[in-house]
């Protein structure tokens, strides 16, 4: 016993010595965290957009500006909800329409539910300064002020030598410098490229798409209000633009056939909502919350995460197992320990280093969530809570030991074949498609966690770690959990029982790796 | 006489139709320095590699310190294989007590005892060197003492000495004369005459899978004739009838020089009955050369012709 514990301590101390141990450590994480940052970066420092608006027809400006205006709002509102996040007291994922307390609550509840009634409201209800008032006693007191998000879209002038009221053609070609960006436009001191030009032709009003006319051929191409912009990635002005002015015209046509446009949108805004209950929940607690939901789909982040930790640990299983061959060191210690002490003691050994580099994940992870404060950051504390206060995580530890158990064995059997990682490369590649079946079915499993096929699934040991921690949520029925468990741990026995076979007469091997006939007589055959 | 420390009786190693090693008898009295000599592919690792169980012989009976199987005593054995090895990134000091916790030596202990080794055998300056930083003999010497810092009853060396500067092989010589004289039983395989001759009380010499010869060096010189040179002008045909010759032959002489003769004397005989045999004879003598046969005399004599022709394993 304590041989296995000085090899395993050895395996340990030497992994955890080497360079690639530690970039291994640092690197997810630090591409985690830089991506995050940059996407985050990236989304607030949208660069001011300025365009133009040409509105021959001379009807439409308004609605051009409101619709900017709007979506400036929606930003606003937008922003506002995400500083209610970080800042209200007790934010709480727990939360059901049912529960929820404060109008801050009520606020971000509502913007979840269906944003363009909530952006009405934001409006009719007067907007960032209304919501203020309303939210200041439910923020925290360390809470900053907030800060409104600047415009994203501003009017640019016409040039001087451009006459609006020229043929459509004309305005195009005399700004085209502009839009191709050889000419710059200035606002208020400040220049910058044009984003866009709008133009909106005279005879926009005789060119409205109606249901049953047939368009004329081409009509729609031309004949409506023209969008002139070389960012196509960008949708939120053309969207917006679009949504108001088509607005705008139902109404009149609303106007024109006497409806009354007040009665129709309270009427659009009239909603039954949808409350989610759980049926085997206790009484008065049946509405389902958004932990609930996470509480569901929590197995496949630990089915992913499970599979991270195996296939992290691959890469030592296998180069410490080839070093030692390639080097001419077994010899030496088969003299002093037994094939299956060799193989214990390295499975403790790299088991122990790839936790150490779970936990460092981890703890990064903490230190992140702890240190770097953000809407998402806090959502991601509560969801990890909601997480970890479920039962699965006895499961988690359970199936992530016993798919080690399994698939380590497998993996030094092969690094005893080869001496070198390309060798050992061929031989993987059943291995790892066996494992990749489970992981890219997880979605579905969590569908349909019991389901017949991914119960029958479940039976196939090499998938059980997998499959079963996906269906642990959904209470699986106790034949599966019992069957699947004396399964799996039979397996484990016979496949470290083979694997020290394997590795025993591999160790002492030289040249190529074995053929599979070879493979099967070596499991077979006790004696070299 | 003590039990031996080590017998095979009739062991074999068959891989499908090839025999590695055929029924090789043999006993080792404790405290002796043996040596296994025999060309390339005679079977001398495969002999190892079973006693130490790390293969297993397909016939015949080995008892290994008392035990049945090497892996029960193991902690009693020290062993260099002879495809050297070592963990490449791993300190010296470390390296060696690591080895030697493996045989049950407590932590502690080992790491004096490795340091205690590095000092005397000349490698104290390299204690806190990573394995990858020495040169190939150093690290052979390394691996060497990692092999007995356990204070082994038993020690197999697999041609311990290939790879070394002859300083260092003449360090080898030193350590293995002390762990003989410390009573630890010392076996070895080169193909290194000298070496062998040295050092060891009792040689086995095997070709082929087979055993040619097991005894004491003396036996094994006894096997060869013994010859004695001369170089003269005068006949000396009239030799051959003194019953302790066996024979005169010709042999080549240098340019220039007078011919010379090779006389084969017969084991009890004594070169001087033939020096005065040529003095009775007024035979001149410009030379005169009596050498016992040397264990490279007894190699090549014996197992010459097998060691040429290599057969395919």
């Amino acid at each position: 016993m304590s041989v296995i514990r000085l090899i395993a301590w050895r395996e340990y101390v030497e992994n955890v010595r080497t360079k690639g141990f530690w970039i291994g450590i640092l690197l997810l994480p630090l591409m985690v965290v830089g991506i995050y940052l940059i996407q985050s970066t990236l989304a607030e420092s949208t660069p001011t957009r300025y365009y133009m608006l040409v509105d021959q027809n001379g009807q439409y400006r308004e609605t051009v500006e409101s619709a900017i205006e709007l979506e400036h709002q929606r930003q606003v509102l937008q922003s506002f909800v995400n500083y209610l996040l970080d800042y209200r007291k007790e934010g709480d994922l727990e939360l059901t329409a049912a529960n929820a307390r404060s109008s801050a609550d009520q606020l971000v509840d509502d913007v979840g539910a269906d944003e363009v009634t909530a952006l009405n409201q934001w409006i009719e209800s007067g907007g960032l300064d209304f919501a203020l008032t309303m939210s200041t006693p439910y923020l925290r007191e360390d809470a900053p002020a907030f800060e409104s998000p600047e415009r994203s879209f501003i009017e640019a002038p016409l040039p001087d030598e451009v006459d609006p009221t020229a043929a459509s053609q004309l305005v195009v070609e005399q700004l085209r410098p502009y839009l191709s960006g050889e000419r710059r436009v200035s606002v208020d001191g400040n220049s910058g490229e044009l984003f866009a030009l709008i133009l909106i032709p005279k005879d926009i009003n005789d060119h409205i798409l109606r249901p049953g006319a047939m368009p004329v051929a081409g009509q729609a191409q031309t004949g409506g209000v023209q969008y002139w912009g070389r960012n196509l990635a960008d949708p939120r002005l053309p969207d917006a633009i679009e949504r108001s002015l088509n607005n705008r015209i139902r109404n009149e046509e609303f106007a024109r056939n006497s409806v009354n446009t007040d009665l129709i949108r309270n009427i659009q805004r009239t909603r039954l909502s949808l409350n989610k209950l759980d049926p085997l929940a206790n009484e008065g607690e049946e509405a389902v919350s958004m932990a609930d939901t996470f509480r569901q789909f929590a197995p496949m982040a630990f089915v992913y995460f499970m599979f991270l930790a195996l296939m992290q640990s691959v890469q030592y299983l296998l180069t410490n197992t080839i070093e030692e061959k390639s080097n001419r060191i077994l010899e030496v210690l088969l003299a002093s320990v037994t094939p299956n002490e060799l193989l214990m003691g390295k499975m403790l050994g790299i088991g122990l280093s790839s936790l150490t580099t779970m936990a460092a994940w981890l703890l990064t992870l903490f230190l992140f969530l702890n240190f770097y404060q953000s809407a998402e950051t806090s959502t991601l504390v509560q969801i990890i809570g909601i997480i970890l206060s479920s039962d699965l995580v006895p499961w988690f530890v359970f199936y992530c030991l016993a798919g080690y158990a399994l698939y380590a064995g497998i993996f030094l059997a092969i690094g005893s074949l080869c001496n070198t990682l390309k060798e050992a490369q061929g031989m993987m590649v059943p291995i790892i498609v066996t494992m990749m079946i489970p992981i890219t079915i997880t979605p579905f499993v969590v569908m349909d966690p019991n389901g017949s096929l991914f119960r029958a699934l479940s039976w196939f040991p090499p998938f059980t770690p997998f499959l079963m921690m996906n269906r642990a949520a959904a209470n699986p029925p106790l034949i599966d959990l019992l069957g699947t468990t004396v399964l799996l741990l039979m397996s484990i026995l016979l496949v470290m029982w083979l694997s020290g076979r394997v590795f025993r007469q591999g160790l002492l091997r030289s040249g190529q790796p074995p053929r599979v006939m070879e493979l099967l007589h070596m499991m077979r055959s006790n004696s070299q | 006489m003590h039990e031996p420390v080590l017998s095979l009786e009739n062991v074999s190693k068959k891989y499908g139709s090839f025999t590695a090693v055929d029924g090789i008898d043999l006993q080792i009295p404790r405290g002796a320095v043996y040596g296994f000599l025999g060309p390339n592919g005679a079977g001398k690792t495969t002999t190892m590699r079973m006693i130490l169980d790390i293969i297993r012989p397909s016939s015949g009976r080995i008892a290994i310190l008392g035990h049945q199987s090497a892996l029960e005593v193991r902690d009693r054995i020290g062993y260099l294989p002879e495809e050297k090895g070592l963990y490449k990134k791993m300190k010296v000091t470390a390296l060696i007590s690591y080895f030697a916790c493996l045989k049950g030596i407590a932590r502690k202990e080992a790491e004096q005892r490795a340091e205690h080794l590095l000092e005397k055998y000349g490698l104290k300056d390299f204690r806190s060197a990573r394995i990858e930083s020495l040169s190939k003999g150093m690290s052979q010497k390394v691996q060497v003492l990692a092999a007995v810092a356990h204070d082994p009853e038993l020690v197999i060396l697999d041609e311990p000495f290939s790879g070394l500067d002859p300083v260092n092989q003449q360090v080898l010589e030193e350590l293995i004369n002390n762990l003989s004289a410390n009573g630890q039983t010392v076996i070895f395989s080169t193909h290194i005459m000298e070496h062998a001759e040295r050092l060891c009380d009792q040689i086995l010499l095997i070709a082929e899978g087979r055993k040619v010869f097991d005894g004491t060096v003396p036996e094994a010189r006894a096997l060869v004739a013994r010859r004695i040179l001369l170089e003269t002008t005068s006949d000396v045909s009239g030799l051959q009838n003194l019953d302790s010759v066996a024979g005169v032959t010709a042999s080549e002489s240098e340019p220039g020089a007078d011919p010379r003769w090779l006389v084969e004397i017969t084991n009890k005989a004594h070169p001087q009955d033939i020096l005065k045999y040529c003095f009775d004879q007024d035979i001149p003598l410009n030379r005169f050369e009596f050498a016992e046969p040397s264990l490279h005399d007894v190699f090549v004599g014996l197992v010459g012709k097998d060691a040429r022709e290599q057969r395919l394993r």
